[in-house]
């Protein structure tokens, strides 16, 4: 008989708290119409960020509020739409933590800030940009524009990637790079790993640079590329058949390599201080 | 009134039309209390920077410190004998300080980068020829230093103090393939520069849960710093090497400028 009245009281206070989790929380929408080539930035002390593409002529924010010591300020100039959380007497990471979707232009400037992230992008065309202190990052399927990502220890993941200007910056957060190219594809991370899955297309330069971290490159056996790898007191390995080259400097053995494979149409150089660097056939 | 209606309002209220609820907006909202400070600030440097044809003294004296840190100039401090910018009153002002250290730290990295081997190679010159180590800075087969070294520097957060007094000897002995052997050095972490416990004092007040965080980030970048500049002290032709240490100096510099951002 006593148990069913513990039950029940149990039920209740859970019940409660989760009633009030929910009270506390809230979500607001906003809309903006915008023009061609419309400039988005949204900057978040504390939560996600996840954008989508919408129509050609609206952005849609979605914010949910975890409590009311943080407040989302709006700003529209034209077609540029700046969001950002602000953070009321009080806040911390959670009662100040606001996570948004938002829906964009499939060709708008994207700029996205969160120290704890993550931080998503999705299907755009637009240049990108993101930062985010913890935050993890991932890029997939965009094209045509520039990707610019910074984090201090966040992995940044880029997946399906083309025909972009990519620029990735981080102390030691790891990189992954999945069928990324481009003209420019450029990721320095100090001691986080960078892997590198890819033909690395037809015509970039393609720069990855680590000081004590790793970098893997896997490549089909059709890539065409020039391909430098170098760590100054790291091992090199390299499992694919290269065709040699003229070398700028000399080759130290098991610290470098050198040469081509099919016309070299990009080039590609991996360098390291301490970090191995691999070379390996898909 | 809200937060955007004092932005939307800026304009009017830093030229002083007043507004009956601004005031008591203000009073309540820190955030906003804070911006219009910091544009009243703004605009009232402002007027002295269109006075100033060159950056103030401390972001030179910063970039001679770090050029004098490493050994690539040696003249008389002079330039310190100016007077150091005042920090501004507030926090949020104050960490205006590292926008120019991030600049300094960014140009003395490329001015590592561009006078490449000036200064050790000078150096080495003046030794007597059994002194200097058994390796050619144009040679990369006989610049490896041991695997130990990297894996050292790698595997500590902590590492060796920087310049290294090496005595002639361990150089003698040094294996033609190998790098010359270090010195035997504590494992510790040399204290932090100014410029960094400012830097880490701005962090603990503006974002205190943040401080460990950026402490280590600040510990590894510094170690990567100090690794690199102790491999081109006995590479100093190394322009890869260089490269290395440039971007370091790069990611320091992100790291302020990230941090900068946070806190404001």
């Amino acid at each position: 008989m006593e148990t069913v009245p513990r039950i029940t009281v149990v039920t209740l206070a859970l019940a409660t708290c989760l009633a009030s989790a929910a009270l506390a929380e809230s979500k607001k929408e906003y809309r903006f119409t915008v023009g061609p080539k419309a400039n988005v930035s949204v900057d978040t002390q504390f939560g996600a960020i996840s954008v989508k593409p919408g129509s050609y002529n609206q952005v849609i924010v979605s914010a949910v509020l975890q409590s009311d010591k943080v407040e989302v300020d709006t700003q529209k100039r034209g077609s540029r739409i700046d969001i950002a959380s602000h953070l009321l007497a009080g806040a911390d990471s959670q009662s100040g933590r606001v996570d948004y979707e938002v829906l964009i232009p499939p060709d708008a400037t994207l700029n996205l800030r969160s120290s704890t992230g993550p931080l998503s992008a999705e299907r755009l065309q637009g240049d990108l940009s993101l930062e985010g202190t913890d935050a993890v990052v991932d890029v997939h399927n965009v094209s045509n524009g520039h990707v610019h990502v910074r984090t201090m220890r966040g992995p940044v993941t880029l997946t399906d990637v083309r025909n972009g200007h990519v620029e990735i910056s981080s102390i030691s957060g790891d990189v992954t790079l999945k069928s990324v190219t481009g003209t420019l594809v450029q990721a320095n991370s100090g001691s986080g790993k960078i892997f590198y899955d890819g033909d690395f297309g037809s015509g970039g330069d393609y720069k990855l640079t680590t000081h004590t971290g790793d970098i893997m490159a896997i490549v089909p056996a059709d890539a065409s590329a020039d391909f430098s790898a170098h760590s100054m007191t790291g091992k090199v390995q390299n499992d694919i058949p290269l065709a040699p080259r003229h070398n700028p400097s000399p080759i130290v053995e098991g610290r470098s390599f050198f040469g081509t494979v099919g016309k070299a149409a990009s080039k590609v150089v991996l360098r390291s201080f301490s970090g191995k660097i691999r070379l390996k056939l898909r | 009134m809200r937060c955007s209606d004092v932005e939307r309002l800026l304009p009017e209220i830093i030229e002083g039309i007043g507004h009956p609820e601004f005031q008591a907006h203000l009073k309540a909202c820190p955030r906003c209390a804070e911006l219009v400070a910091d544009l009243e600030f703004i605009s009232s440097e402002a007027r002295c920077l269109a006075e100033c044809d060159e950056p103030p003294p401390r972001v030179w004296v910063n970039i001679a410190n770090q050029l004098r840190s490493e050994g690539l100039i040696r003249e008389p401090e002079t330039a310190s004998a100016g007077p150091a910018l005042v920090l501004a009153r507030s926090r949020r002002r104050a960490a205006w300080w590292l926008v120019p250290v991030a600049a300094a730290i960014v140009a003395a990295g490329a001015y590592q980068l561009t006078h490449h081997a000036a200064q050790p190679v000078t150096q080495q010159a003046a030794q007597p020829a059994a002194q200097q180590p058994a390796v050619q800075p144009v040679q990369p087969t006989v610049q490896q230093p041991p695997a130990s070294q990297a894996q050292l520097a790698q595997s500590a957060p902590s590492v060796r103090s920087g310049a290294p007094s090496r005595s002639p000897e361990s150089a003698v002995v040094s294996a033609p393939h190998a790098a010359p052997n270090l010195p035997e050095q504590a494992e510790i972490s040399p204290p932090p520069s100014a410029e960094d416990e400012q830097f880490l004092s701005e962090v603990s007040q503006g974002a205190p849960n943040m401080r460990a965080t950026y402490e280590d980030q600040l510990r590894a970048v510094n170690a990567e710093i100090r690794e690199t500049q102790e491999y081109i002290k006995w590479h100093p032709g190394d322009l890869d090497a260089r490269q290395h240490l440039m971007e370091a100096y790069q990611q320091k510099a992100m790291l302020y400028q990230m941090a900068l951002d946070r806190i404001q």
